[in-house]
């Protein structure tokens, strides 16, 4: 799972890139028109094009056309399929994995892509222990038989491996010796069907790479244009400066639904939004407490209110599309009973509760607003903490609150997002969760191979985790996209990852 | 000497903010290794007086450091939004000059009259709203609805006069209205107090043209106090604007200030800083020079 990201904004400079000679540029006198180019209006600048060090979603919205991974989320459902790997076979034991590779494949540099080149990209995330290195947690060697294959071998099994290092392009294979050749914060030699022209303060561009394995892309280019204010990106879109844009007014989605000026649609993601509250904290350490105002939240108007209804209403992790959706949702709005809980509690009300939320994500401030008005019904006195970013983790890391609102992005597989919030002691566990029966159940989870005993072990983890209070599930927000009437060829996902590579312009 | 001063001020309380550039970077996400190894990489694990010593020994050569986000020299990102800032300040001080000036003039010929009644409405008008909701109103007008304009963005005069100009009329209205509601003020002050002046009356007691008497008894003086208020706007033009490039997708420095600010990049805060310092130093400097060749007096 991709943690959050300090997402729009955070971003830097200028990137001229030494375009590499190729000549085949046409003066088009600027303004970006010329060609078959789609312009996609994204809400931030890449804060850089390493794949491997950035964690900033605007730099992986670019990244996710120029790289490739052994294995990628299918489109529909997000389970792992083949891209560089064609196949792949576990030991009995469940140790050692064998992945064979693609032939045929080139680097934009023109070398050929082979087993050294994935040794080496793993070994650069592992040895330098890079911000993905947790996803190696497991491995404990990776080697290369031969040049179509590439050995994984671990010291556990990891039934969710292919997750790890498939479901974004942090996981992405560079030519051998790229990092020491190459200055990869600007410059990027991947095998997608884009290669990475130029980058500066307005704008990213990429071109089309002939001669990718999976067949030339369907425009000339892409050109990733920064518009940060909704209201600009959606004017640019309808006034045919840009054919596709993510960064849409929220307020407006309803209006522009089933329109004929653009082409909208929305989705479920996986990136859900919770609120959390510290068990160091009397009173919040009662469970009675926690489910007092578990019951009392309707999430269904907090959704409304930070989404304008583009948003899911969930009491457990991620969404019904999912494969590990588990349907519970035991907490209905009940005033009457969260009141007796409370009393029942000892609690002396009005209770204060300090409600730490961030800037960085206004849907979180939103959100907390809702959520104070529905708690003072129930005689808990909500005080909103409103922090920029850097404050709120620094409060977070120092378990110097009472509760916080906050989300997590891109969730494909529970034994990454389960574990590392609820397990006793757990590295994202802020809350200070412990309950001896999840342990149990998520190191069983971790480590079972037969997918549909993991999908019963992780729904019982999950009752557990929504019963007791761990995290309060609020939602999971639409992923929201726009596009000019007639482009073809783009699939929206549940996981936020943009992939021009079929994509046709009207 | 008083950059020296405001560098050792910019590093502490750049490093006091609360934040950590680290953290910040690997998100909510905590892994402690990773932790580690990033925090030796950007040399945040050394103490702070080594951290400002070697700072400081380098941004005195010109070697501003390196971006934590990017992995890009400071000087490399300030340089390139550099040009896109500059034009803008000086577009939106033009707009704003060509409001005040014959606005703040008009007004104080005729005090208490109808023009200075709508001029005074006009500037408090022009101060108190907010620039981001006029920034809007604008794109959707004049992108949106009209179509005459493109909704922002920021092509290099070099390249294409034509679109250049199209994309910087918005933001240099926007800007400039901003600007040129305050310094309307001024010009209307300065100007009723050199007409109130002795030697106004004396000129025209001797019976020189009234149009005589405004440009080169009325104006020349009120030109002062223009010239000052003018500069300082130049130079918070200069330092960046942060909310109108957000609105108008502009890539200057307050974008790019906002960027570190939210990402605790101390190298880039720093840096950019230090040359908003160096920008008001030599604003300073150019309006003092200007004062001497505007008033005699002021060179003996």
């Amino acid at each position: 799972m991709r943690r959050i990201r300090s997402l729009p904004l955070i971003a830097t400079g200028p990137l001229i890139l030494a375009a590499c000679g190729g000549g085949e540029s046409i003066d088009t006198g600027g303004g970006g028109g010329g060609g078959d180019v789609l312009v996609a209006a994204v809400a931030a600048q890449p804060d850089q094009f390493d794949p491997h060090v950035t964690t900033a979603y605007p730099s992986f919205q670019v990244l996710e056309n120029v790289y490739d991974t052994l294995v990628v989320p299918n489109p529909e459902d997000l389970t792992m399929e083949p891209s560089l790997a064609t196949g792949w076979e576990t030991s009995e034991d469940g140790l050692t994995w064998t992945f064979t590779l693609r032939e045929d494949v080139t680097f934009h540099d023109g070398s050929e892509f082979d087993s050294a080149d994935v040794v080496y990209s793993y070994d650069r995330i592992i040895d330098e222990e890079l911000a993905n290195s947790f996803r190696f947690a497991t491995v404990a060697d990776v080697t290369a038989p031969d040049p179509q294959t590439v050995v994984l071998t671990l010291t556990q099994p990891t039934p969710n491996l292919l997750e790890r290092i498939g479901s974004f392009k942090g996981m992405a294979i560079l030519p051998e010796g790229a990092a020491e050749e190459l200055d990869l914060t600007t410059e990027a030699v991947g095998t997608g069907p884009f290669t990475l022209e130029s980058s500066d303060a307005s704008s990213t561009v990429l071109t089309a790479y002939e001669d990718y394995w999976g067949g030339a892309p369907g425009v000339d280019g892409v050109e990733f244009r920064y518009i940060t204010e909704p209201a600009a990106a959606l004017t640019a879109l309808q006034n045919g400066e840009v054919q596709w844009t993510d960064n849409i007014p929220p307020q407006q989605i309803e209006s522009l639904t089933g329109g004929d000026t653009v082409e909208l649609q929305t989705t479920p993601s996986v990136d859900y939004w919770y609120l959390s509250m510290n068990y160091a904290r009397p009173p919040f350490d009662n469970r009675d407490v926690r489910r007092a105002i578990s019951l009392a939240v309707d999430r269904a108007a907090v959704a409304e209110a930070a989404w304008f209804g583009a948003a899911q209403p969930n009491q457990t992790a991620i969404p019904e599309d999912s494969f590990f959706h588990s349907d519970y949702a035991p907490f209905q709005p009940d005033l009457e009973q969260a009141r007796q809980l409370l009393a029942q509690a000892g609690v002396q009300t009005p209770l204060t509760m300090g409600l730490m939320v961030t800037d960085e994500f206004p849907e979180t401030v939103t959100a907390a607003q809702v959520i104070a008005g529905q708690l003072e019904q129930i005689g808990v006195q909500v005080e909103i903490e409103t922090l920029d970013f850097a404050s709120w983790l620094d409060r977070q890391g120092q378990g110097d609150f009472d509760a916080f609102l906050l989300g997590w992005l891109g969730n494909l597989d529970p034994a990454a997002y389960y574990q590392e919030q609820h397990q006793t002691d757990g590295p994202n566990n802020y809350q200070g969760y412990s309950n001896p029966e999840v342990d149990r159940l998520l190191q069983a989870g971790a480590t079972e191979t037969d997918q549909e005993a993991r999908k019963q072990i992780y729904d019982q983890a999950a009752q557990l985790i929504v019963d007791d209070v761990s995290y309060l599930y609020l939602y999971n927000p639409d992923v929201v996209q726009a596009w000019a009437p007639g482009l073809s060829g783009y699939q929206i996902r549940a996981d936020k990852a943009i992939n021009f590579e079929t994509v046709e312009l009207p | 000497m008083v950059l020296a001063g405001v560098s050792v001020i910019v590093f502490s309380l750049v490093h006091l903010v609360p934040g950590d550039p680290v953290r910040l970077a690997l998100g909510t996400r905590f892994d402690q290794d990773t932790y580690d190894a990033l925090q030796a990489r950007a040399g945040l694990d050394q103490p702070l007086v080594q951290q400002f010593l070697g700072w400081f020994g380098r941004a005195v050569t010109g070697d501003l450091g390196v971006s934590f986000r990017s992995g890009e020299t400071v000087t490399s990102q300030i340089a390139e939004r550099l040009p896109a800032t500059i034009t803008l300040a000086f577009a939106a001080i033009l707009v704003a000059l060509l409001i005040a000036v014959p606005l703040g003039t008009l007004s104080a010929l005729r005090p208490r009259s109808a023009v200075d009644r709508v001029a005074t409405v006009l500037s408090q008008f022009g101060i108190s709203v907010p620039d981001f909701w006029m920034a809007i109103v604008l794109i959707l007008v004049f992108a949106g609805t009209l179509g005459w304009l493109p909704s922002g963005g920021y092509v290099p005069l070099t390249e294409d006069p034509g679109a250049w100009l199209a994309r910087l009329v918005l933001p240099a209205v926007v800007t400039g209205v901003v600007s040129g509601s305050v310094i309307t003020r001024f010009v209307r002050s300065s100007v009723l107090e050199a007409l109130g002046s002795d030697h106004v009356r004396t000129a025209q007691a001797k019976g020189l043209p009234g149009r005589q008497v405004l440009t080169w008894h009325v104006l020349r003086n009120a030109l002062l106090p223009l010239v000052t208020v003018t500069g300082v706007q130049l130079a918070y033009l200069l330092s960046g604007v942060v909310v109108v490039e957000i609105v108008f997708s502009w890539p200057g420095l307050g974008q790019l200030a906002l960027q570190a600010v939210q990402a605790r990049d101390y190298p880039v805060l720093q840096g950019a800083i230090l040359l908003f310092a160096l920008v008001f130093l030599v604003i300073n400097l150019v309006v003092d020079l200007l004062y001497t060749a505007i008033d005699p007096r002021i060179r003996r």
